[in-house]
This record gives C-alpha cells, sequence and structure tokens, in this order.
C-alpha cells in the first residue's frame, strides 16, 4: 500500500516535470543567461535549475500556478547562485534605481545589429542585483505586474514602479535618440 | 500604455536562439546522487579537519606531562568537537526542496542573506570562542612547562618574548578573524534592510 503511494506521487512528480521542461524549457534558457554570461558555468547553472524543480514537484500542492512554481524555483536557485558566485568574485551589483541614474554611455546609437543589441541586453541584465533582475527578467517574458508580484513577493505597486524604471533603463540604451532621464 | 522600445526589447529577448538541452529523469537521478555525495564528502573533510587537531592535542596530551597542558589540549578538543558539531547541525538544517517554490523570491532571498549574515554574526560564538579557553590554557601551561627546564632561566627573557608574540599574534589573528566577519555581516545587513523596505509596501 505504502510502496503503491510512494509509486504514484513519483510518477506524479515525474509527469509535472515533464510537463514543466515541455512548456517552459526555453524560458528557463533564457533566464540562465540573465544570471550566468559564462555558457559551461550556465549549463550546470541550468541544470541545477531542472534538478530543483524535478525535486520540488514532489512537494506540488497546486496552491500556485505550475508557471509561478516554476519560475520561483528557477529565480530562487539563481539567486542563490548569484548569492555564491558574488561571494567568490565580489563583483559589485547595482539596483535599476542607479542603472536609470547612470548615463548610458551611447545614447541615440543607430543601426545596432540584433546580436550586439542583445548582448547589451544581457550585460546590462547580469550587472544588475538579484531581485531586480527578476523583475527584468519576467518582464521581458511578457508576464504583467501581478504575475511578477506574486513570484517575486513584491507588491504590485512597487513592481509597476520598477518596470516604469525598467522602460526608461531600456529605452535610454536601445531606443534611437533615447529619452534617458526622462 | 505599451513603449515602442519596451516591445522591441521583448521580442528580441523572446526570440533569440536558445537550444534546451533535454535533461532525462535518469539524469537528474544521477546529478541527485552526485550532489548528495558532493555533501557528504564536504562534511567528511570538515570532521576529517577535526580529527587532525583532535589527533593532535590528544598527542600533546600523551606527550607533555604538565596538567596545565593536559587540560589546556581537553579543552581544545572540547572546542573543536563543538565547532564540528554546529557545522553538522547547520548542514542538516538545509531548505528542503518544494519550500524554493513555497516561498516568494523576496522571501527566498531574505532567508539566504539571513542564513549567511547569522553564520558570519555567530562566527565569536562557534568558531572562535571555543578554542581561546583552550589556546590560552594551553600556550600558559607550555610557558610554564618551559621556564622550568633546566637551561631556561638563560633565556628567560627570550622565552618571554616568544610567548608573548604568540599569544598577541593569537589574539590579533582571532580579533581580526572577528572583525571582518562582523564587517561582513553588517554588509548583508544593509542588503535585507534594502528588501525589507521593499516588502513593506507588500
Amino acid at each position: 500500500m505504502k510502496t503503491e503511494f510512494i509509486a504514484e506521487a513519483t510518477s506524479r512528480q515525474n509527469e509535472l516535470y515533464r510537463e514543466a521542461a515541455g512548456s517552459y524549457g526555453g524560458a528557463l534558457e533564457r533566464l540562465a543567461r540573465g544570471y550566468e554570461a559564462d555558457p559551461d558555468r550556465r549549463r550546470d547553472l541550468v541544470q541545477e535549475i531542472h534538478l530543483a524543480l524535478w525535486q520540488s514537484f514532489g512537494g506540488f500542492d497546486a496552491r500556485c500556478s505550475v508557471r509561478t512554481w516554476v519560475y520561483r524555483v528557477a529565480h530562487n536557485v539563481a539567486t542563490s547562485w548569484v548569492i555564491r558566485e558574488h561571494r567568490v568574485n565580489s563583483r559589485t551589483l547595482v539596483g535599476l534605481e542607479m542603472l536609470e541614474a547612470l548615463p548610458s554611455g551611447n545614447d541615440g546609437e543607430r543601426g545596432i545589429d540584433q546580436r550586439h543589441a542583445l548582448e547589451k541586453l544581457l550585460m546590462l541584465i547580469q550587472q544588475l542585483k538579484p531581485l531586480d533582475r527578476q523583475i527584468i527578467l519576467s518582464y521581458l517574458e511578457d508576464m504583467d505586474a501581478a504575475s511578477i508580484a506574486e513570484i517575486t513577493g513584491i507588491s504590485p505597486g512597487n513592481v509597476a514602479t520598477k518596470i516604469h524604471r525598467i522602460k526608461n533603463v531600456l529605452a535610454s540604451r536601445f531606443h534611437k535618440g533615447g529619452n534617458h532621464g526622462k | 500604455m505599451e513603449s515602442e522600445t519596451g516591445t522591441d526589447v521583448r521580442s528580441l529577448w523572446k526570440n533569440q536562439k536558445v537550444e534546451p538541452a533535454p535533461i532525462s529523469l535518469a539524469e537528474l537521478r544521477q546529478k541527485a546522487q552526485k550532489l548528495e555525495k558532493r555533501v557528504l564528502w564536504r562534511n567528511l573533510r570538515e570532521y576529517a579537519a577535526s580529527a587532525i587537531v583532535i589527533a593532535c592535542f590528544g598527542y600533546y596530551i600523551w606527550r607533555f606531562p604538565a596538567p596545565m597542558i593536559r587540560f589546556g589540549c581537553g579543552l581544545v578538543i572540547a572546542g573543536t568537537l563543538f565547532m564540528a558539531y554546529t557545522l553538522h547541525k547547520r548542514g542538516a538544517a538545509r531548505a528542503v526542496p518544494a519550500e524554493t517554490a513555497l516561498r516568494s523570491c523576496l522571501d527566498f532571498h531574505r532567508r539566504e542573506l539571513e542564513r549567511q549574515r547569522d553564520l558570519l554574526r555567530g562566527v565569536w560564538r562557534w568558531y572562535l570562542l571555543p578554542f581561546v579557553p583552550g589556546l590560552a590554557v594551553f600556550l600558559l601551561g607550555l610557558f610554564r612547562w618551559t621556564m622550568k627546564l633546566p637551561n631556561a632561566p638563560a633565556h628567560a627573557r627570550v622565552i618571554m618574548i616568544t610567548f608573548g608574540l604568540t599569544a598577541a599574534g593569537c589574539g590579533l589573528v582571532f580579533v581580526a578573524v572577528g572583525k571582518l566577519n562582523q564587517w561582513a555581516a553588517r554588509k548583508i545587513q544593509r542588503e535585507i534592510d534594502g528588501l525589507d523596505k521593499l516588502g513593506k509596501d507588500s
């Protein structure tokens, strides 16, 4: 009886993981890019996220959606990764507020190709503090303020303010002519 | 209303080329086992280091006849056991896998920082202080024993200076390690305060 129960729970855990990995595999790869620049280490991070996800589904109780569950696990694992790396490398991470106040350096840059733009975006994300990184990555995945608030635990009002800052930062760095400082 | 830049950058982000490498359940199980082994080895390394200290000071108990030195060695061994127990307890108190999903990122991040801060703050209590009485008694015992050696009176000044410098050096290292950890803990506390400010409106 007990063996049957364990087998059933494990099969449910495996099934949930397979579905999540299928639906969010690409998003998790993109998320890992925001946290780790080195491709080899990024592979390790992705595997760590998948392992945590699989293990976590053993305790999935549907109190939130699978999407929220997946993103929470992924961001939390990646945040622990950043904290660990930060302790080793002592890299200074900044907040959105500081990025917004900094001059972009090449406002009005024209004709940047997509690859260059993506590299620039990744560099921008990777210098952010974990919480700001979670918000910008969720924003880039098309999530609304309420969903981001549910994942991060920050109030929707604060998320909205952060998103406003993100838009300013992105505009100053990626829009032709830029509107930095507005 | 959505800005043009926001939409552009978001489509740039979502359309980037990613190749999700499928990870099989067998691979995940293997990785979980590897992780468990890594934790086991880390614990074994910590216990081995404690065993070396205990063996060294155990040898001193056998080697030196002076009761004060023996008592000091006993205290150092007790301090080492306490430290090993604290490390063991800390290792056992890791988060359960589902907790990574049940806690919001803000809460999880805060707890991770708190864990680090408490570890650094407690360095005096679990890492330094347990060794202070033992080392002090051991050094004092060793000093008295040395002073009783037949040719000690001729070198009393040198012996005193050597022991004084050793004691001061040990003290300095302990204080420096303690201060550095307190400084790091304060830095983490500032990060926690920043997160609290965000959480207050939540």
